[in-house]
């Protein structure tokens, strides 16, 4: 039973330090590769209620984990000057956001709407999963293979994800392990 | 002796070398890294000192002995005077786990009163080994979590 | 102005001020979920 939470929920948490027990940014961005399955990194805000944007960004490599109350790193100085962080962390290409991109099977039919991602509590940063809004309307939540393919204005998946659609994240967690076995993957 | 930081708060200090009450404890101030007592804290607001643990003869569940006055010293540094401040407070500080997930509140640590060492975090009903703790300040006590009973 | 007045505009400040605080904190706080595809 893997815990899980959606990418939605990252932004607005504290970046605080292992070794300082400080917060020393807010989540802002939150940048994930959807090919490679995983969190890309996020960028910031300053602590504080009125405080705007930070310059600093964060890297997924410098993360140490992503709990549901705070991101973790082991100290300020894995908060990072945009020049010296890759270009997808620094200057995201919100144009190429799958957010509202369409869910095809690979035999064709739509799933729904994407409109945010799930991924595993801990330190791999690992995406399982997507929020979709359902072609026939509501909320659902379908398990992702490791690898995806992404390409033009539609994701595809493999056929039997249509039998995974969950209405809950506990439900989808429940599901990512068989999902994987069926496909022949682990 | 094992004693409390909740115990320890209010209690008098003495000078051992004349006797002379020099104020009260506020604060202990700790040294994550190292898991031990580093300074107490005596006084609040701009007349607070700080004595090094070194400097203490004693400290008892009656009072806290200084080698001497001399020993008493304003802040050194910004974490010092954060420590004045009450912000790296342990009692009732938020514990997170290394993960990044809220455990609840310290409701107290103890320590040896000899060493000054810390030897349980008790969050609730639950003590936590004192060699759980990763790192701690002005926002959270950072535990790890492989240690932490579940509640 | 009565007694009544200054105080339905003291209410109609603090609204307004509510408001406009709530809207400028969550325009300067951003943040979205970007997900992006690697390019053709």
């Amino acid at each position: 039973m893997r815990l899980l939470m959606t990418a939605s929920q990252i932004r607005g948490l504290p970046v605080v330090t292992v070794r300082g027990g400080e917060d020393v940014a807010e989540v802002r961005d939150v940048i994930f590769s959807p090919e490679a399955g995983r969190l890309v990194g996020v960028t910031l805000n300053k602590r504080g209620f009125l405080a705007g944007r930070s310059r600093d960004v964060l890297p997924a490599e410098a993360i140490h984990a992503v709990g549901q109350h705070a991101v973790m790193v082991l100290d300020a100085s894995s908060l990072i000057a945009p020049g010296d962080a890759p270009d997808d962390v620094a200057h995201p290409a919100v144009e190429r956001n799958v957010i509202g991109d369409d869910v095809l099977t690979e035999g064709g039919s739509s799933l729904g709407k994407v409109t945010d991602l799930v991924l595993l509590v801990g330190s791999s940063g690992e995406v399982v999963g997507y929020q979709i809004e359902k072609t026939g309307g509501g909320r659902g939540y379908i398990p992702l293979p490791a690898q995806l393919a992404v390409s033009g204005a539609a994701l595809v998946v493999p056929n039997i994800t249509e039998e995974f659609v969950k209405d809950d994240l506990v439900g989808l967690g429940a599901s990512v392990d068989e999902f994987r076995a069926r496909l022949g993957l682990s | 002796m094992t004693e409390s930081f909740k115990r320890s708060a209010g209690r008098k200090v003495l000078s051992r070398s004349s006797a002379k009450e020099l104020g009260s404890v506020s604060h202990l101030l700790v040294d994550a890294q190292q898991r031990r007592i580093a300074a107490v804290v005596i006084g609040r607001g701009k007349k607070a000192k700080l004595v090094d643990w070194e400097q203490l003869s004693g400290f008892g569940p009656d009072a806290v002995m200084v080698v001497d006055e001399g020993a008493l010293r304003p802040p050194a540094d910004e974490r010092e005077q954060a420590a004045t401040e009450g912000k790296l407070e342990l009692v009732g500080k938020r514990a997170l786990s290394e993960g990044g997930t809220e455990l609840g509140k310290l409701d107290d640590v103890t320590f040896d009163t000899d060493t000054g060492a810390l030897e349980e975090l008790l969050i609730g009903d639950r003590h936590v080994q004192a060699g759980a703790l990763m790192g701690s300040g002005s926002y959270a006590a950072v535990l790890d979590d492989s240690e932490v009973p579940s509640p | 102005m009565g007694v009544i007045g200054w105080v339905v505009l003291l209410v109609i400040v603090v609204v307004v001020a509510s408001v406009a605080f709530v809207v400028i904190r969550r325009r300067r706080r951003g943040g979205r979920v970007i997900a992006v595809k690697e390019k053709e």
